[in-house]
């Protein structure tokens, strides 16, 4: 759907993107993760056509991305704003016909969407009139009013309540079904993990990181054991020796104990197990898969580590 | 539709339905007519009607003043003198206005006294001296000589030395008509500032709103600078249209019902059936009542005046956009609005002078400057162009025109470059920068 090519930009003597490469695939959701500063606006606005790349080029489907491809993405900027003495269903409708519908379409659509979202009767409202979560809505509508077949979502989720959050991860989630590609950039890791199919993580404009969730977390793990065991936490420290390493402990309830372990040298969970089966009562052992946020920070702090030095 | 006519229609509607431009629309022309009124009232009649003693002491006038009564006066005469004193407190006079002192050698020193309670305004000062003269006429005529009265004031005119502009015959250059062209030059500043200061605010408040990620992500710069120009300009130009048209209807209800004797179309009517000369009419009416009614060429003006503010507006009007896509904040755009009022009211003062010094070296270069142009033209236009001189109207419309679309390709960078900076502090150096992207 969306190949970008070593793209770069530079405001002036600043270089804000460095060879930036990925893609987006129908039916799939790329999380774009970065810290503040990192190029992610900058990446989006260039994939809209907002600025120009200083170098590099955009494919849309089998061809370079032009003006006309206008009407099949859909943008929903983190910088938030709508006209605010304009009507709901009247900004709608001039936002559609923006993105290339007729007035005809543009007007159904609203109608569909309002009604979708379960707001229909705000058509009327004054856009100043709305509560930002209520805005949001209208926001999010504006970018999928037109059915586009690529969706640039930045930070989607702000300002929803915990059941409007539900509402617009099932619409992203249905997009995706449709077959449509999705871009989403966000700080909130949790939706990342839950609703992304791969990430790209940039930082100071390089690209850091690409590739599938789920693989990036096998790949990030440092051998981590969760196990939860009933019996003397001393008597399981001392058999643990020198092989393994605890970083996290806590005691559950009377006796019974939580504790993350991390292998050292070669040994595995067989051997684990053999070390700690005669000495406590094992109740479960899992892998610990690292969290999308520790992957986050674990690329991103050393790069700040090394700007501070 | 194309993007630039959503915009332009989005814009427009957003004008007409403002209870600003409402307010405007309908205040603005009440305010100009009201302005009109006070104007007219001062020289318009205070009393119906002026009760006139006639002090006709050789009974020259043979109780008579005029074939027709007129309803603008009630004449009685007196074959006495009354003097000013007498006239002032006794109370047999009382009832009486003004007083005409017809002395015994009136026919050779032409000299009538008028003494009044309430001080007339000038129309009826006018009009009793034009009766008052017809009457003359006729006595001098049946006294001392055997034309006619046609023939005799064919003849009667002294001769008068009347010194001509030899590149304006017609002297079309008076300087009320100047000030006519000023004062549509004027209003083309207001309008310009106006609707201006419209373009900065909007531009800013997207900026400020953060709307125009989302519109640009839909338009590119130029159709979104191109439609909110449009949209205001026509708003303007709807404006002005019903400006123009209250005004029109304001000033023809006064002439008809406030202000039916304004015009003297009786005095007109009745000096063109006694041969008196065109001079001897124009003479009769207030020079303001005849500029407004009479010497204004409104068609022309009015032509003139949407060229020259449409020209004027795109070419002001890509300034004031360029300033609210610069600013970092609204605040900080009313700050560079200055230097914009600064080049207005340099308009405005080249204007005034171009109405003082009409034909000079430097009029004719502020008429050809794109700054200036749109209000020297106009008080050119009011003086009139003299023949084969037409063309520095059209040639000054083409160089406003032409530099309006530079200034506006010029904004249109900045526009691009500046939109989607916020929070900043402008700098000069930037500025130029966003000029050479």
């Amino acid at each position: 759907m969306l190949e970008v090519n070593e793209i770069s930009k530079n405001f002036q003597r600043q270089k804000v993107l460095s060879d930036i490469s990925f893609y987006a695939r129908e039916g799939e959701i790329l999380g774009l993760l970065g810290p503040n500063g990192a190029g992610k606006t900058t990446l989006m606005r260039i994939l809209n056509q907002i600025v120009k790349p200083t170098r590099g080029h955009i494919s849309f489907g089998e061809e370079l991305l032009s003006e006309k491809h206008i009407s099949k993405i859909g943008y929903l900027p983190e910088e938030r704003g709508l006209y605010k003495t304009m009507a709901v269903e009247e900004h709608l409708v001039f936002l559609g016909r923006l993105r290339g519908l007729n007035k005809k379409a543009a007007i159904q659509q609203t109608q569909h969407w309002l009604e979708k979202l379960g707001i229909l009767s705000w058509k009327h409202k004054r856009i100043e009139e709305l509560s930002k979560g209520m805005a949001q809505k209208v926001q999010f509508i504006a970018a999928v009013l037109h059915e586009p077949d690529l969706l640039i979502l930045d930070e989607p989720f702000s300002g929803f309540d915990p059941v409007n959050l539900r509402v617009m991860r099932h619409e992203i989630e249905h997009f995706k079904n449709e077959g449509k590609a999705i871009i989403i950039s966000t700080h909130n890791m949790n939706s990342v993990e839950e609703l992304c199919d791969r990430v790209l993580l940039i930082n100071k404009g390089e690209k850091v990181l690409e590739g599938n969730v789920l693989e990036l977390q096998e790949a990030q793990t440092e051998l981590l054991f969760a196990v939860t065991f009933q019996g003397n936490m001393l008597a399981f420290a001392n058999a643990l020796w020198v092989g393994f390493e605890i970083t996290e402990k806590k005691e559950v309830s009377e006796g019974i104990y939580e504790v993350t372990l991390q292998m050292r040298h070669d040994n595995d969970i067989n051997n684990l197990l053999q070390t700690i089966m005669n000495v406590v009562k094992i109740i479960e052992v899992t892998t610990v898969k690292p969290s999308m946020e520790a992957i986050f920070t674990a690329h991103v702090e050393p790069q700040k580590e090394e700007r501070s030095e | 539709m194309s993007k630039t006519a959503i915009i332009t229609f989005r814009e427009l509607k957003e004008r007409l339905s403002s209870r600003s431009f409402i307010g405007m629309t309908v205040l603005g022309p009440l305010v100009v007519l009201a302005v009109i009124y006070l104007f007219l009232s001062m020289t318009a009649t205070e009393k119906s009607t002026w009760n006139v003693l006639i002090m006709d002491k050789n009974e020259l006038f043979e109780n008579k003043l005029q074939p027709k009564e007129d309803p603008l006066f009630a004449v009685d005469f007196i074959n006495a003198f009354v003097d000013y004193d007498e006239f002032a407190q006794n109370p047999q006079f009382e009832d009486y206005d003004l007083s005409v002192w017809i002395n015994e050698k009136v026919v050779s020193n032409k000299n009538v006294i008028v003494s009044y309670r309430e001080k007339p305004s000038e129309h009826v000062q006018r009009r009793l001296q034009y009766i008052v003269e017809r009457r003359l006429e006729e006595i001098m005529v049946q006294e001392f000589t055997d034309l006619k009265l046609q023939e005799f004031r064919a003849v009667k005119q002294p001769l008068q030395f009347t010194l001509k502009d030899a590149n304006d015959p017609k002297n079309k250059k008076a300087t009320q008509n100047g000030w006519v062209g000023f004062s549509f030059g004027s209003l083309i500043v207001l309008f310009l500032l106006t609707f201006g200061m419209t373009i900065l605010r909007g531009v800013a408040r997207e900026k400020s709103n953060r709307i125009v990620e989302l519109l640009l992500a839909s338009v590119n710069p130029r159709q979104l600078l191109t439609g909110k120009v449009f949209g205001i300009g026509i708003a303007a130009i709807i404006q002005f249209t019903i400006w123009s048209f209250i005004i029109a209807v304001g000033l023809w209800v006064m002439r008809t019902t406030l202000f039916p004797d304004l015009s003297d179309a009786s005095l007109v009517a009745e000096a063109a059936r006694q041969g008196v000369s065109e001079v001897d009419v124009y003479a009769n009416q207030s020079p303001f009542v005849e500029l407004l009614f009479d010497q204004i060429q409104y068609t022309n003006m009015i032509v003139f005046f949407v060229l020259f503010f449409l020209g004027g507006y795109l070419f002001y009007g890509a300034f004031f956009a360029m300033i609210g896509a610069s600013v970092g904040s609204e605040s900080d755009g009313q700050q560079f609005v200055i230097p914009m009022v600064f080049l207005l009211l340099l308009a405005l003062a080249s204007g005034y002078y171009a109405v003082l010094f009409p034909g000079s070296t430097a009029v004719e270069i502020l008429s050809f400057v794109p700054f200036t142009s749109p209000v020297v033209l106009m008080v050119d236009l009011a003086y009139g162009f003299g023949e084969g001189e037409s063309w520095k109207l059209y040639f000054s419309l083409f160089l406003l025109l032409l530099s309006a679309l530079g200034v506006f390709a010029l904004a249109a960078r900045i526009y691009k470059n500046g939109l989607l900076h916020f929070g900043h502090r402008l700098r000069l150096g930037q500025i130029m920068r966003w000029l050479k992207n």
